[in-house]
C-alpha cells in the first residue's frame, strides 16, 4: 500500500475544505473571544486529540495567544462532556462516520449549546452532522489519520483561528446563523436532552444549553439523556438516536 | 497571511464587521498551505525515497527477529510519536507490530523528569527498555530538542536502530552519529514539517510492512 498524500488527493478532490475550514475558523475564534473552551473527542485517535489540544494551549508561533482546549478521554464521552461543558464552548470531533459515541455527543451539541466542528474522512456521515464539517472525502480514515491529512486539518483550523484574531472588529460580531435554515430560530424544533422528570407529563430539558420545562405527554418514553424535538414548549417526538 | 500595513490603521480592523473579505482571505489562504503541505511531503518522499527503502528493509528485519519499535518526542511530536505507535500496534492492513510510546506513562514521565531532568526522560526509558534488536524512533521539528538527542544516543550505544524525525535544515539531529537514519523535513514551518513527517513515516511503516511480506513471511 502507497501511503503518502499526493497534491492530487488533497487539492483537485477536497474542493470544499479551504471554504470550510474559513467558516469554521470565524466560529471557532468568536467563540474563544467570547470565553469559550475547545472540547476535542477523538476516541479512536487519541493522538490526535492531544495534539489539537497541545496546538491550542501552547502555540508554535512566539507570541500567539493560549486558548483553552482540552482533550477528553472518558469511557463515557456523552458524559464527560456534558458535566465539563458549558453553553458557548466548541466541540471538535476527530472521527470517521461510523463511531456511534462520537455521534451521540454531536447530536446533543444543539441542546447542550455546543458548536460543533467535525474532522473526519471518507463516507460523510448521513443522519448526524456537525455544524461544521472538515471532510476529506476521497481518503479512507485511517490513512488520513497516519499519513499527515489530519494533522493539516486542525494546523489550518489553528492557523486560521488566529488570522481571525487580527480582525477583531469581526471577533466582536454576533453569531450570526451560518445556515439558510437554522433549526434554533425558525419553528421547525429544536434538539433538547431530558434533563430529569419532575412528575406527570413534563420534564425539564436542555436546549440551546438553557434548560426549560416542556410537556413529554406526546412521547412516549423520556427518561434522562434521551433526546427529544420541542416546538413551542411541547416535546414532539424523541430524536433517533440509531443511525439507520 | 497578516497585513503587514494593518497595524497603520488599527481602527479599520476594529470598524470591520461584514466576515465576507476575510472569509475569502481566510479560504485561499487554506488553500496555498494545503498546497504547499502536499508539495514538501511529496518532494520529501521523493528526496528521502533510498533512505526509506534501506531503513524499512532494516527494521522490518529487526521486527521479524522480535525486535520492537520505542518513539518519543515532546508537545505536538509526542503525540506524532504516540500516532507512530498507533499505526504500528493496529494498521489498517498488515501485521500489528510490537510498539511503545516512551510519552504515555505519566508516572514514569513525570517522575524521571522531576527526579533526574527532563533531558534524561527519555534516555533513562530506553536504558529500562532498549534491547539490541529494538527500534529507536526520536521526533523532533527543530532537530534540537535534549532529550530526544539524548534517547537517540542512549539508543544507538545500545545497538537499537536509531531513526530521527526533523525539520528546518535538521539541527542537531541531522550531524549526529547517534541517528543512523536523520529523515530531514526541509520548511522552516513546524506545522508543515510535522505533516510531511507523518507522511515520512507512513511510508517507512508502508516499506516494513511490503518488506516482512516479501521476505520475512516465514518467520512469523
Amino acid at each position: 500500500m502507497t501511503g503518502s498524500i499526493t497534491s492530487e488527493d488533497l487539492i483537485s478532490s477536497q474542493a470544499s475544505l479551504p471554504g470550510d475550514l474559513a467558516v469554521a475558523a470565524l466560529a471557532l475564534a468568536r467563540h474563544f473571544a467570547a470565553g469559550g473552551t475547545l472540547w476535542c473527542i477523538a476516541p479512536r485517535w487519541p493522538s490526535h486529540g492531544s495534539h489539537v489540544a497541545v496546538e491550542f494551549v501552547h502555540p508554535v508561533i512566539v507570541g500567539k495567544r493560549a486558548f483553552p482546549a482540552v482533550h477528553v478521554e472518558d469511557d463515557d464521552l456523552v458524559g464527560a462532556v456534558r458535566l465539563l461543558s458549558r453553553p458557548g464552548d466548541a466541540l471538535l470531533a476527530i472521527s470517521d462516520a461510523n463511531d456511534s459515541e462520537v455521534a451521540a455527543v454531536i447530536r446533543r451539541g444543539d441542546a447542550w449549546g455546543l458548536t460543533t466542528v467535525a474532522i473526519g474522512a471518507g463516507p460523510r456521515p448521513t443522519v448526524r452532522r456537525a455544524e461544521h464539517e472538515l471532510w476529506l472525502d476521497d481518503m479512507d480514515m485511517a490513512r488520513a489519520a497516519r499519513s499527515g491529512a489530519v494533522v493539516l486539518c486542525y494546523h489550518l483550523l489553528w492557523e486560521l483561528v488566529h488570522v481571525v484574531f487580527e480582525h477583531p472588529g469581526l471577533l466582536a460580531a454576533g453569531s450570526e446563523c451560518p445556515d439558510q435554515v437554522c433549526i434554533t430560530c425558525s419553528d421547525e424544533g429544536r434538539v433538547a436532552e431530558v434533563r430529569f422528570r419532575p412528575g406527570g407529563d413534563w420534564a425539564v430539558v436542555l436546549a440551546g444549553g438553557e434548560e426549560e420545562t416542556v410537556d413529554v405527554s406526546l412521547v412516549e418514553e423520556a427518561d434522562p439523556g434521551d433526546l427529544v424535538l420541542v416546538h413551542a414548549g411541547v416535546a414532539i417526538t424523541r430524536v433517533c438516536e440509531s443511525d439507520e | 497571511m497578516s497585513e503587514p500595513t494593518a497595524f497603520l490603521y488599527p481602527f479599520i480592523d476594529r470598524e470591520e464587521r461584514d466576515p465576507e473579505t476575510l472569509l475569502s482571505e481566510l479560504s485561499s489562504s487554506a488553500r496555498a498551505k494545503i498546497r504547499e503541505s502536499a508539495q514538501l511531503t511529496t518532494g520529501t518522499l521523493e528526496r528521502l525515497r533510498p533512505d526509506i527503502d534501506r531503513a524499512g528493509c532494516d527494521l522490518a528485519a529487526r521486527f521479524a527477529r522480535g525486535g520492537r519499535l520505542l518513539a518519543f518526542g515532546n508537545g505536538g511530536s509526542a503525540t506524532d510519536a504516540c500516532s507512530a505507535v498507533e499505526l504500528f500496534l493496529h494498521p489498517p492492513t498488515g501485521r500489528p507490530l510490537p510498539a511503545l510510546a516512551l510519552v504515555e506513562d505519566r508516572a514514569v514521565v513525570t517522575a524521571l523528569a522531576n527526579d533526574v531532568g527532563y533531558e534524561l526522560v527519555f534516555s533513562r526509558q530506553i536504558m529500562a527498555h532498549g534491547r539490541a534488536g529494538d527500534i529507536a524512533i526520536g521526533f523532533s521539528t527543530s532537530g534540537g530538542s535534549r532529550n530526544v538527542l539524548e534517547g537517540l544516543e542512549e539508543a544507538a550505544r545500545r545497538g537499537l536502530s536509531t531513526v530521527g524525525l526533523s525539520g528546518y535544515e535538521g539541527g542537531p539531529m541531522a550531524g549526529n552519529p547517534g541517528v543512523q537514519y536523520p529523515f530531514v523535513v526541509r520548511s522552516d514551518s513546524v506545522h508543515r514539517i510535522q505533516e510531511a513527517q507523518s507522511g515520512v513515516l507512513f511510508e517507512l511503516w508502508s516499506v516494513v510492512q511490503k518488506s516482512l511480506e516479501e521476505t520475512h513471511g516465514e518467520d512469523r
